[in-house]
């Protein structure tokens, strides 16, 4: 599905100047769940970035099903990416002026979904998620790992084609970070393609390949045989 | 303490440098404009305060009243008054007679010096009246130089004029009018230019003589009268002595109006349009509130912008309160802290404010065509404005703030939880509204000023005004042989189309009401507004006659021409059967031979009068002369040099009649200028606080913004988010603007009684451009906001 080749990312600041990425290439298939590992620093949030068309790479090419995104204009990124991706940070990254409700409403908002549908659609994930009693409740209000659950919700309530997630359980104990892998899992299982950027082995155990960078660019590349062969 | 706060002020408006610049420079601006109109003001109020009696200081001025429910008032008295007043009332310490009238001076050639000669509007005054009004005398006083006839005194500036050096004109005379010679027995300092009483030149009331001096019925507004009342009497103490002499003297049962006398305060002079006076000056106590209203709303907007910013921001600043609080500042030490930042700012804006009052003082002067010199520290008060100043921006725009931040939780505070509504979302938005309310308020009514001064520009008057100018003629019995050859000679002249000798245009400032009679041997029951010119009068000025003819050629009254107005007053229908009814007036009588259609004989302010038009050479004071335009350079120097010739001894003048006529709304234009321009600041001042409030929010939402990006929002979707709140809240204060613009400005056209139409226009344009000027200077801050790098905001908590 997801086709990188030899994307390069180097930032400019007045001093100096940082090579993030540094000729990557990477694969991703259909259906598939992708831990990305390495150093602070190494590059992996920037991967991710350029991957959620968040960000543009200096070169290279990025091809989802065929289509070239690098060369979309900045409309037609932000069309594609609300069609077609979600995203879970690592700090949750809801807007505290809304309610958890409301904040799972906004992508469906923002796709022109009409209102009896986006009431339903949401409803539909606030249940799934095990945070109904929670709908009417402000970020602020909720423990961590309830808010990386709505997080989580928000990501999926458009039903994407692809997840990028970085550092998801970054900011939660291990309770609560594995409650919401089993939810990545679950969706994974479902179909959708994910990317996780992780620092925790225990995570990337759930995936079924993980890729190792270092310096902006991969190192080695590890398929996760329990997984894979489950997949099969 | 004290240093360490400052340092900490100091470097949090460092921090801040944006918003404090926003602040500062809105906040001076205002604070300019506040400080012009303070000057501007205590100017105005400045008038006749001078003088040592002035509070017992009164005018005797005259109004009638009649039948018809028409009032009329005039600033002078009967000639006979002065004396009988003094004789009378036990109540004045002084009576003083002092009658305006002009003439052309002339003052003899000396060694040296050329012989000048100028015309001047002079004064003839009773010594008393420098008892009441003590003017600093360089020489003489006015029991000396002003008891004998053929004497006069004069201002310093006025004898350097004449004589190069007032001490020469001492014992020298000057002569008026060509024929009578005055000895200069007094020499007076120069007036201020805040005086009513523009005295240069000051007969001796003994030279005086008129014909109406025993005439209890005629009153004319140049002959006025001024009474210093005894220590402790009251206005009440004269009411009864007034009705006395009303039935004694002033009892007419024929005259058409009640005759009644007033008592006007020296200090209401200035500032009653009623009466007039003698500087032409006059400022109502409205338009000098009006522009004090608008100072104070430059005031409140300026510090509205202050207040939403400061505590916009207090949000950010919650944590030095925190730990400020933990190590044990106590909350009003705090509120002094905030205090001290605001008065800071307020000293460094007061600072600005005074370069920029400085600098656009000689602007306000030219509004006065140069007739004014305002200086900033002039008058040491201004010291006292500006520290009340001070104290009442750095209370208003900071003591809400200071509350706010000096009351958040220390626990809250240190973790950066202060909730993000705590500087007062919920007052923002109300001073936000206030704010475009004022500036709304201050769109309409400029608006309407503009269109209500076009429409008195544009307005059809029923006469020509166009190359018409007005050349002034000498009235006495030698020269008014001359008229017939000057007129011969100016027909020769090229570029002349129509010659008039007359007593006054159509509109003019000179009006004469009196009596008269139609078709009866009774006089009607209201005055007639009489204008006398010859047989050319019509065709000069342009003027329709609807019914009959312009009367014949002759010197004394035989025909009247009148206007529709007058039949309609006599309930007249057609104007065809007015024609040959027998008018009398001025003791002449004779038929109506032609009607003119209705002209506005007055400023735009009044209604049309009746008016009657003759012909009474005796009457003439200037000639009109109708002009080609193509050629009115070369006509007018003709017409000054045939002038010239033709009389000698006297000294041309001339105006044109549409610029006379602007002069009417003199007051309104530099009124109307100041107002302008000062609603632009407000709404300058509105907007660059709007700039600085949604710069703020866009940053207080960087991340919500870029969340919202990932999630898809495109910017245009964020542009319209960040700006709807805003035109709610425009919208909202347009809405509560409407009715209190209309209110203001219905009463302000109320003042006219020709005026242009109040429709909706001005609201909506009002409306359309605040909201207008909003979307665009939201949308401009917002739109960077929503093309920020989306990454770099989320990253960081
Ligand atoms: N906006 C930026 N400007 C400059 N340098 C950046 C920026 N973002 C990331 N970097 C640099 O790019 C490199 C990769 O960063 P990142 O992808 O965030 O690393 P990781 O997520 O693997 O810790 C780092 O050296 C980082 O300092
Ligand atoms: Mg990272």
């Amino acid at each position: 599905m997801i086709k990188i080749e030899n994307l390069e990312k180097v930032y400019k600041t007045e001093e100096i100047e940082t090579t993030a990425l540094n000729g990557i290439n990477l694969h991703v298939k259909a259906g598939e769940f992708v831990s990305i590992m390495g150093p602070s620093g190494c590059g992996k949030s920037t991967l991710l970035n350029v991957m959620g068309l968040l960000d543009k790479p200096e070169s290279g090419s990025y091809k989802f099903i065929d289509t070239e995104l690098l060369t979309l204009n900045d409309k037609e990124r932000s069309n594609f990416r609300k069609r077609n991706m979600g995203f879970v940070f690592q700090n949750f990254n809801l807007i505290d002026e809304l309610t958890v409700f409301e904040n799972i409403e906004l992508p469906l908002i923002y796709n022109k979904v009409p209102t009896v549908e986006r009431k339903r659609l949401v409803n539909e994930i606030i249940g799934r998620m095990n945070i109904v009693n929670r709908s009417g409740h402000f970020p602020q209000q909720l423990s961590g790992g309830q808010q990386q659950r709505v997080a989580v919700a928000r990501a999926l309530v458009t039903k994407p084609k692809l997840v990028l997630a970085d550092e998801p359980t970054g900011n939660l104990d291990s309770t609560h970070g594995n409650e919401v892998m089993e939810l990545l899992c679950e969706l994974n299982e479902t179909g959708t393609t994910i990317v996780m950027v992780t620092h925790s082995s225990h995570d990337a155990s759930f995936s079924n390949r993980i890729i190792n960078l270092k310096d902006g660019h991969v190192i080695s590349e590890k398929i996760n045989k329990g997984k894979t062969e489950e997949l099969i | 303490m004290f240093k360490l706060n400052l340092k900490i002020a100091l470097r949090n408006l460092w921090k801040y440098k944006g918003y404090t610049a926003i602040n500062v420079f809105g906040l001076s601006i205002g604070l300019a404009s506040c400080i012009l109109i303070f000057i501007f003001v205590r100017y105005q109020l400045s008038f006749d305060k001078d003088y040592v009696n002035g509070d017992r200081i009164y005018r005797v001025v005259t109004s009638w009243k009649y039948t018809d429910g028409n009032e009329f008032s005039s600033s002078g008295t009967p000639l006979p008054l002065p004396a009988v007043f003094r004789n009378d009332f036990s109540q004045f310490e002084k009576v003083a007679a002092i009658q305006q009238s002009g003439g052309i001076i002339k003052a003899k050639a000396q060694v040296g010096k050329a012989e000048v000669k100028d015309s001047e509007s002079v004064f003839y005054a009773e010594p008393s009246f420098f008892e009441i009004f003590n003017y600093e005398w360089l020489s003489g006083n006015p029991n000396q130089s002003l008891s004998a006839p053929n004497t006069v005194v004069l201002s310093e500036k006025t004898a350097n004029k004449y004589f190069g050096d007032w001490h020469k004109a001492l014992g020298n005379s000057i002569n008026l009018d060509a024929s009578k010679d005055f000895k200069v027995t007094g020499v007076i300092k120069d007036n201020p230019q805040n005086s009513s009483f523009p005295l240069e030149i000051i007969f001796s009331y003994a030279s005086f003589n008129d014909r109406n001096m025993k005439e209890w019925g005629s009153v004319s507004s140049g002959s006025e009268c001024y009474v210093l009342l005894k220590n402790g009497v009251a206005l009440s103490d004269l009411a009864k002595p007034l009705a006395q002499h009303l039935n004694k003297y002033e009892n007419d049962k024929d005259a058409p109006g009640k005759v009644n006398h007033t008592f006007q305060p020296l200090e209401d002079i200035h500032h009653n349009e009623d009466y007039g006076n003698f500087a032409q000056k006059n400022t109502p106590y409205n338009q000098i509130i009006g522009l004090g209203i608008i100072g104070l709303f430059l005031l409140v907007t300026a510090c509205i912008n202050f207040v939403n910013l400061a505590t916009a921001q207090a949000i950010s600043r919650s944590k030095e309160v925190g730990v400020r609080k933990v190590m044990g500042s106590p909350r009003n030490q705090l509120i002094w802290q905030f205090l001290s930042e605001t008065a800071i700012i307020t000293i460094i804006a007061l600072l600005l404010a005074c370069v920029f009052a400085e600098l656009t003082l000689p602007k306000m002067e030219n509004l006065f065509g140069g007739d004014v010199s305002f200086s900033l520290f002039g008058h040491p008060i201004i010291f006292v404005f500006l520290f009340g100043l001070l104290v009442f921006v750095s209370f208003l725009a900071g003591l809400y703030p200071a509350l706010i931040m000096s009351g958040f939780s220390p626990a809250l505070a240190i973790k950066n939880k202060v909730a993000a509504n705590a500087g007062g979302v919920g007052l923002r938005k109300t001073l936000v509204v206030v704010q475009f309310a004022i500036t709304a308020i201050l769109i309409v009514s400029t608006l309407v000023v503009i269109k209500q001064m076009s429409f008195i520009r544009e307005k059809s008057l029923g006469f020509d005004t166009e190359a018409i100018t007005i050349v002034d003629l000498p009235g006495d019995s030698l020269s008014q042989l001359k008229y017939n050859s000057f007129k011969e000679k100016l027909l020769a002249v090229n570029g002349i189309k129509t010659i008039s000798f007359n007593a006054g245009a159509p509109s003019s400032g000179s009006n004469n009401e009196t009596s008269f009679t139609y078709n009866s041997s009774k006089s009607a029951d209201f005055q007639i507004s009489v204008k006398s010119g010859d047989e050319e009068y019509f065709k000069t000025f342009g003027l329709t006659i609807l019914a009959g003819k312009a009367f014949t050629k002759s010197d004394t009254t035989k025909e009247f021409v009148v206007n529709e107005t007058l039949l309609k007053k006599l309930n007249i229908m057609k104007p065809e059967d007015a024609i040959g009814k027998i008018m009398k007036i001025w003791g002449s009588s004779g038929p109506i031979v032609g009607v003119v259609k209705d002209f506005n004989n007055y400023s735009l302010h009044e209604a049309i009068a009746p008016i009657a038009i003759f012909s009474r050479k005796t009457r003439y004071s200037t000639v009109a002369i109708k002009l080609d335009t193509k050629e009115v350079a070369s006509a007018m120097k003709n017409i000054e040099s045939t002038f010239n010739s033709t009389f000698p001894d006297y000294v041309y003048e001339s105006n044109f009649l549409d610029e006379n006529l602007k002069g009417f709304y003199e007051t309104e234009q530099i009124m109307g200028t100041l107002f302008k321009v000062f609603a632009s600041v407000v709404i300058f001042i509105s907007f660059i606080g709007l700039f600085g409030l949604i710069s703020f929010v866009a940053t207080q939402r960087t991340k919500e913004i870029a969340i919202r990006k990932v999630l898809g929002a495109s910017n245009l979707e964020l542009v319209k988010m960040l700006n709807s709140s805003f035109l709610w809240m425009v919208l909202i204060a347009n809405l509560v603007a409407w009715p209190v613009a209309y209110i203001f400005v219905s009463n302000w056209l109320s003042t006219f009684q020709y005026r242009t139409e109040l429709n909706v226009w001005p609201f909506v344009i009002a409306m359309i451009a605040s909201m207008g000027i909003t979307v665009i200077t939201v949308s401009l801050r917002s739109y960077r906001a929503a093309k920020v790098n989306t990454i770099d905001a989320l990253k960081y908590e």
